[in-house]
Parts: C-alpha cells; sequence; structure tokens
C-alpha cells in the first residue's frame, strides 16, 4: 500500500522531470494514432460512389457503414477504457490498431455489404476503439504542464490527415480500384500498433494498484474490480454528471454544420466547388483552433474550463449565424461565418478533454473518458438526424442551425452549474474514497502532492 | 371599259390577298455547313401585315439579346465562333399576326470526346468506355476500334461475346469483359460519323492485376513490423532497469527521488500561505 505515493509520484515526474521529452513522443503517436482513426474515418466517403456502383445499393445502405463503425467506436470505449485499466495500455492500443487494420483488409476482400458492415463497420470499430480513448486518456494523464496545448497538437491530426489523405486516397482509388485502396488503408492503419508500442507499460497505473489485492474470486469482487475498472462509481458523482450531460448536449448541435454545411451553401445558390471549398477552408480553421487554444489555455491567463465555455458560446453563436449570413445571399458573409465556427468548433473540442482531470482526478481520466464517449455517442447519433428532419419539416435549414446553436448554449449554462465554476483558480482535483483504512495515510500525502496553490484539500470525492 | 376596269381592279385586288395571305422570307445563306463563322440573316417580303419586331430561335429556344422591336422587315444574328455549342437549328422569328419564321440549319462535324480519356479496369473483371457528342447534326453512325502495332483495328459487336456496342445518337458505349492485362490494354477510339464527316477521340485503357495494390502493402507492414521490433529492442536495451522497477519490490531507489520532491513541493506550499 506504501507504494501508492512514490508510483503517482514518478507518474508527474516522468511527465515534467528528465523524461519530460518522452512525453512529446507520446503526443506524437497521439497525433498519429488520432489520425488514423478519425482521419480515415472522414474520407471513408472517398469510397461511397465506389460501393455504390459496385454493390448497386442505396447511398443510405451505404452511408450505414460510417455510422456503424463510429457507434462501434464510442459504444466500447468503456470496454476499452476497463481493458487499460485491467492490463497494459500498451497491449490493448497495439490490439486496436491490429483489429483496425485486420477490419480494413478484410473489407478489401468483400463480397456483399454485409462483408462490409461487419469488417469495415464492426472489427475496424472496435479497433479504434481500443486505440482512440486509451490513448487520450494516457496523455491527460501523464502531461501535466502543457496538457490543453497536447491535446490540441494531437488533435489536430484530424484535420491534417483527413486534407492531405483525401487526395491521396482519391489517386490510390484511380489506380489500384477499391479493392487495393482499402488494402492499402488497412496497411496504414497498422501504423496504429507502432504508435501503442511507444506506450511506455508504467504509465498505466491501475494494473499495477491492483495487484496486491485479495486473492478470493468471489462473485462481489468480481463484480468490484470490474466496475472499478469500468469506473461506475464516478457515474455517481454530480459534477462528472453535470459535465457528461453538457458534453452529450455538445455533441447534439456542434458538428451539425459539418453534416449540413455543404447542403445550406448550395440551396443558398453557391455551386459545388465553392461549397466543397467552404467546407476544407473551415478545416483548415478547425486545425488552428485546436492548436491555438491549447497554447493558450496552458498560458494559464484563463482557466480551461472558461475558456472551454467562451469557445462553446462563440460556437453555437457562428452556428446561429450561419443561415443569416446565407440569407444575405453573400458569398464572403457565410465564408467568414463559416472559417470562425471553423475555429470555435476546433478550440473547443480539444478543450473537452483536457478538463476532464479537473472533473474526476487524474487517476480516473482513462474510465471516466470511456464512459463519456459511450454516454456522448447517443447524442451524435441523434443531432445530424434530428436537423435532416427540421429541415425536411421547414423546408430549409435555418430552424435546424438555430436549434443546433441553441443546444450549444444551454449545455454551457448547464456547465456553469459545475462546483466551483465561478472560482477564480482550479479546484482541486477529486480523489476516490479509499477502501482500506490503511490507505487514508498515504492519501493524505497524495492530496499534498497533486494540489494545485489553492490550501483547501477535500478529502475524497466533491 | 367600266366592266374592263370592275375586272381589273378585282383581279388585282385577289392578287392582293393572295400576297398578304403568303409572306414570304428569304434567308441569307440558307444553309451553313463547316464554316467557323457566318451572318444568318431572314428578309420579310411580299407582307404587308405589320412588324412589331423580331427574334432569333436557337434549338427551340429564344436567343437573348437577339430580340429587337425594330419593325423592319430584315433580321440578321452574326456567329462569330461556330462550334459545338453554337450549331443547331435557327430561326428568325418575325411579330407579324400570325407569327412568321424561317429555319437556316448550321451544321458541322460531330463533336466527339470521351468520358474519361484514361481508365482504368481490374483482371478479368469489366469496364466501359463511353464516348458522347455534341453539336449538330448528331452522329448517325458510331464505330470503335483498337490500336494495334500502329493499325486501327474495328470492333465490331458481338465479336466472341467479349465486346458490346451500344449507342444513341448522342452516345456510344463500349463494353468489354473479362479483360487481360496483355490483349487488352491500349489506346481505343471512338469515331462519330455524320452527313459532313467523322471526327474521333481517343481513350486509353489500363488493366490492374488483382494482386497490384498488394506489394505496396506488403511493403507498409513490413514497416511497421520493423518500427515495433526497434522500439521494443531500444527499450530493452536502453532502460533495463525501468522495466524492473515495474515490480511492487523494485519502487525502493524511486521512493528516495519522490520524497525529496514531495518535501519541495511541502515547502513550497507552506511559503505561499
Amino acid at each position: 500500500m506504501n507504494n501508492h505515493g512514490p508510483k503517482a509520484k514518478s507518474h508527474s515526474g516522468e511527465a515534467e522531470g528528465p523524461n519530460g521529452d518522452w512525453s512529446w513522443v507520446l503526443v506524437g503517436a497521439l497525433f498519429i494514432s488520432t489520425g488514423l482513426v478519425f482521419g480515415l474515418m472522414r474520407i471513408m466517403g472517398i469510397f461511397f460512389v465506389e460501393f455504390v456502383n459496385y454493390f448497386e445499393e442505396s447511398s443510405q445502405s451505404i452511408s450505414w457503414i460510417t455510422s456503424i463503425s463510429l457507434a462501434t467506436q464510442q459504444f466500447f470505449s468503456p470496454v476499452a477504457t476497463a481493458l487499460c485499466n485491467a492490463y497494459e495500455t500498451r497491449a490493448v492500443v497495439m490490439t486496436g490498431g491490429f483489429l483496425s487494420g485486420l477490419g480494413l483488409i478484410a473489407a478489401s476482400q468483400a463480397t456483399c455489404l454485409v462483408h462490409l458492415y461487419l469488417s469495415m463497420g464492426v472489427i475496424t470499430g472496435l479497433g479504434w476503439a481500443l486505440v482512440f480513448t486509451p490513448m487520450m486518456a494516457t496523455v491527460v494523464a501523464n502531461i501535466s504542464q502543457r496538457r490543453a496545448l497536447a491535446l490540441g497538437l494531437g488533435l489536430s491530426s484530424i484535420g491534417i490527415f483527413s486534407f492531405t489523405l483525401s487526395p491521396l486516397f482519391q489517386l490510390l482509388v484511380e489506380m489500384y480500384t477499391w479493392r487495393g485502396a482499402l488494402l492499402i488503408m488497412g496497411g496504414l492503419s497498422l501504423n496504429i500498433m507502432v504508435c501503442g508500442a511507444l506506450i511506455r507499460p508504467q504509465w498505466c497505473s491501475k494494473a499495477l494498484k491492483k495487484v496486491d489485492s485479495k486473492p478470493r474470486s468471489s462473485c462481489a469482487t468480481v463484480l468490484r474490480r470490474v466496475s472499478s475498472y469500468l469506473e461506475l462509481p464516478v457515474l455517481l458523482e454530480r459534477p462528472y454528471l453535470t459535465y457528461t450531460a453538457t458534453i452529450t448536449i455538445f455533441n447534439a448541435g456542434y458538428f451539425v454544420p459539418y453534416v449540413h454545411l455543404v447542403a445550406l451553401s448550395r440551396m443558398t445558390g453557391f455551386s459545388e466547388y465553392q461549397a466543397a471549398f467552404i467546407m476544407s477552408a473551415t478545416g483548415v480553421t478547425d486545425i488552428l483552433g485546436r492548436v491555438t487554444t491549447g497554447w493558450f489555455s496552458d498560458l494559464g491567463y484563463f482557466r480551461t474550463i472558461h475558456l472551454l465555455s467562451l469557445w462553446v458560446v462563440l460556437a453555437g453563436l457562428f452556428i446561429i449565424l450561419l443561415p443569416v449570413s446565407s440569407l444575405t445571399g453573400s458569398y464572403a458573409a457565410l465564408m467568414a461565418i463559416s472559417l470562425l465556427y471553423g475555429f470555435c468548433s476546433g478550440a473547443l473540442s480539444s478543450l473537452v478533454f483536457a478538463v476532464m482531470p479537473m472533473i474526476v482526478g487524474v487517476e480516473r481520466v482513462m474510465g471516466a473518458l470511456g464512459l463519456l464517449q459511450l454516454i456522448e455517442s447517443g447524442a451524435g447519433l441523434l443531432g445530424a438526424p434530428l436537423s435532416g428532419l427540421l429541415k425536411d419539416m421547414t423546408g430549409n435549414y435555418t430552424v435546424s442551425f438555430i436549434v443546433a446553436g441553441s443546444f450549444l448554449i444551454v449545455g454551457t449554462l448547464i456547465m456553469t452549474t459545475l462546483p466551483h465554476y465561478f472560482s477564480r483558480t482550479d479546484p482541486p482535483p477529486p480523489h476516490r474514497v479509499p477502501h482500506d483504512v490503511k490507505d487514508r495515510g498515504v492519501h493524505l500525502e497524495l492530496e499534498h502532492i497533486n494540489n494545485s496553490p489553492s490550501d483547501t484539500s477535500p478529502k475524497g470525492a466533491q | 371599259m367600266k366592266l374592263l376596269w370592275a375586272l381589273s381592279a378585282l383581279l388585282l385586288s385577289c392578287w392582293r390577298v393572295n400576297a398578304s395571305t403568303a409572306p414570304n422570307i428569304i434567308t441569307e445563306p440558307s444553309e451553313v455547313t463547316n464554316q467557323t463563322s457566318a451572318v444568318l440573316s431572314c428578309n420579310l417580303t411580299d407582307s404587308s401585315l405589320p412588324i412589331k419586331g423580331s427574334y432569333w430561335v436557337l434549338n427551340g429556344k429564344t436567343i437573348e439579346k437577339s430580340e429587337s422591336s425594330d419593325s423592319a422587315p430584315f433580321t440578321s444574328l452574326s456567329l462569330d465562333k461556330i462550334n459545338h455549342h453554337s450549331a443547331g437549328k435557327y430561326e428568325c422569328v418575325f411579330q407579324t399576326e400570325p407569327e412568321v419564321k424561317q429555319m437556316i440549319e448550321v451544321k458541322i462535324l460531330p463533336h466527339v470526346s470521351a468520358h474519361k480519356h484514361s481508365e482504368h479496369g481490374n483482371e478479368n473483371d469489366v469496364v466501359v468506355l463511353v464516348c458522347d457528342s455534341h453539336g449538330y447534326p448528331l452522329p448517325t453512325d458510331w464505330s470503335w476500334f483498337k490500336e494495334e502495332n500502329d493499325v486501327k483495328m474495328p470492333i465490331s459487336n458481338g465479336t466472341g461475346d467479349k465486346y458490346e456496342i451500344k449507342s444513341t445518337p448522342n452516345k456510344t458505349s463500349l463494353t468489354i469483359i473479362d479483360l487481360k492485362i496483355e490483349k487488352d490494354a491500349g489506346d481505343y477510339f471512338c469515331s462519330g460519323t455524320n452527313e459532313l464527316g467523322t471526327k474521333t477521340d481517343k481513350v486509353h485503357l489500363r488493366v490492374r492485376s488483382r494482386l497490384a495494390a498488394l506489394w505496396p502493402f506488403l511493403g507498409i507492414v513490413a514497416e511497421v513490423i520493423i518500427l515495433v521490433a526497434i522500439i521494443f529492442i531500444y527499450e530493452k536495451r536502453r532502460k533495463p532497469d525501468e522495466i524492473t522497477d515495474d515490480d511492487d519490490s523494485g519502487s525502493a531507489p524511486l521512493k528516495s527521488n519522490s520524497t525529496t520532491n514531495h518535501k519541495d513541493k511541502n515547502v513550497r506550499q507552506r511559503n505561499s500561505n
């Protein structure tokens, strides 16, 4: 039990001390793996036309492939994080990389649509689940100095990868047909295993802590262990629930423009190329937003959570302004608002993860992020179809964009109910109530170590 | 005498009526064939009906800026560049009661273009090469050729079930089944023929073997294996101490470091009180 103190200390020591350089290697690994997960997900659209022609299916059934992969990735996130808590993160991420590559390789041999659903949808989605949240949580838990910048840099790869890989894969489909291109895509996905290999085994603290638990394997103990791996107790805490509710509502609205912006521009009367150019430009400001806000947040002038609220409110405003600017019919106005929206949405998406340690504490970040992904996936699944439904009902996109923007603003209002929201400095992160009495002494030590400059140190969860 | 006058007056009025019920438009030229530019003109003769204006129509659609409210029985339209966009059936229309019009046909060689000048097909699979044509008049005959040893060999429909040609006046498609890399890759030509002549376009067909993508894939897999091996070997070589420290028993050396840091942090905190 005495190992808790030094073990926890060695983690922050590794990030800030002489091994700080290796933390940046970890950021690089996050960069590549996130790009290979979400970047590849975004360019799945290139295969869309090929599949529709080859399998002679409707576009709706083909678009299920992307939906299944995204839903699988988000649904199995808690399982992935539980596995990380139980075993080594490195093994989980490497398995995830292998599975995602395997799914795409299997997809290249598909002979019917169901094969694609299973391989490109389920297997690859499962692989992605085993990769994304564990990598995110590892970076969040192990980098405390410049966390927001690290996250911003790591997540910027999504935009960069989809931007550069898009024409490349168009070329690959031309040269090798879609089967060959999928095979190569699978090979590229295997590179995630390299990223996973870069995770040092000792960075996963929970597995080592659990070694000393009693050898009794009764049902209750097993259940308790499973629930602690899944971090289920965190669901009972008000701050976590509030934050999760906020992020879920964000998810319902924030990427509606990505889905419907092209259609909105075409409806206003702009050509296909002009509409596509708006999307590309928005993608560029998205990348800029992620990195800039990471850098700015780490400067420390404002609390991360205040910055997050600011970006969310701005993003909501710009989403509402999008149909308004399209009503004026001016291309410049629509482009300007889209660029601003892109910046804000990129900014908020990287800060969402950076705030989590403040809510649940660094140790539980892994499981907490997994559960968050699962819960927010529901809103994500509902958000785009809801706005589509509103558009069908009213005939234009004004109402659906206004609803999406208001989701963001309502979410921010809910976020203000978080404890210590209005205080100037970050409150100390909460700690788990220890099961054993022995741990309490060590926990006092822990609180002293992990505290920010504030004096009060509440015991246990808030 | 008076009877003669009445008769001639009657005859004149009859002629007049005949002339006014059959206005005549003289077109200049009557037809345009294979010219790069032309001036079309219409002259309305033998008409006493009032003319409110005139305009030109191309293939059933009114040409903008050709409308004039000039009541002169003469109108002209100049075509600076005759290409497949501007060829077609032109009509000059005089706005009289009722309207009268006359047609001038502007004909050019067919404008033949392939959908894609470079096509890719898979081995043992099917590929469709498409050419279409714009302009006027549309081709009445389409034919396909394959270039072998600098000689254009004609392809006829249903040659051993390998080729199938489907043609409509504005589009033709050549379907090739069971592609073979050696035999079927190369240049294909589609020719469209109308009453003025023939025009041809070229399509280059590449046949990819099924295993073509395998080589880059294997290269990437090899790269992944090498990188992972390097990372593992680097770890085992450079820092064997840290790996033994993973065991709970080996945390003793780390403990001393952390306690000194711990003390520093506590000192810092106390100072800030």
